[in-house]
């Protein structure tokens, strides 16, 4: 099997970047079950996925979640944390 | 303090063009057709297996069983989770160039966390590899 390319979108970034991602996106503020923004936002929708696969194209950092922030989402969400043990 | 893998991260470059590329989906979202069985939702430990989603699919006759999230925004929109139709737009608009042949749904909760990273992770690299002509994946969670 040769290795396919991947890119995660994400809204638990801390959850996420404990598996340390080959690339991944973090919406900021996007509460869970809205990975590409709000239900009939199409913009946003194109917009959030457009951001995420051009970090495939991008020198980005293995393990690294990137952060971006989407106005038009309008109000944001606090992401689950990890527990500290 | 946040504990991270162990394990090396799997990168696999990509050094292409995006324009020329055929993508698909996986997601942990709990997402399959409405035709197909529902990810077993009873058994505590999780549902290890995934549903595979042709490329022609209407995103009408696609739904979520899923009980670790609220699901009610991906029930009016299941773009949010699945961006199948978000995919078309961008592949009309010479964004990407194609929609891969097959996408995946799984049920991303599971207290198997060996079964799903040795068992159903490669298992679904490997139905991505064998004939969806993917060139590169786009991952989603709930």
């Amino acid at each position: 099997m040769r290795g396919v390319p991947t890119v995660l979108i994400t809204v638990s970034p801390e959850v996420s970047a404990q598996m340390r991602p080959p690339r991944a996106l973090y919406p900021k503020g996007f509460k869970i079950g809205n990975s590409l923004g709000r239900p009939g936002m199409r913009d946003l929708q194109r917009t959030v996925l457009r951001d995420a696969l051009t970090l495939l194209t991008q020198n980005t950092r293995p393990g690294e979640v990137v952060t971006r922030e989407y106005a038009e989402y309008g109000e944001q969400y606090e992401p689950p944390r990890v527990k500290s043990k | 303090m946040t504990t991270l893998s162990r394990k090396c991260v799997p990168f696999t470059p990509f050094d292409g063009d995006l324009s020329k590329a055929t993508v698909a989906i996986v997601t942990a979202a709990g997402v399959h057709l409405k035709d197909q069985d529902p990810f077993n939702i009873a058994d505590e430990l999780g549902d290890l297996t995934f549903r595979v989603i042709p490329e022609d699919v209407d995103s009408s006759h696609l739904m979520v069983t899923h009980h670790h999230y609220d699901h009610a925004d991906a029930d009016s929109d299941i773009n949010v989770v699945f961006p199948i139709d978000v995919l078309r737009d961008l592949k009309e608009e010479g964004f990407i160039r194609e929609i891969a042949r097959k996408h995946v749904g799984y049920m991303g909760y599971t207290m198997q966390l060996k079964a799903m990273y040795e068992g159903t992770a490669p298992e679904i690299a490997n139905e991505i590899d064998k004939g969806s002509r993917a060139d590169v994946v786009v991952l989603t969670g709930g």
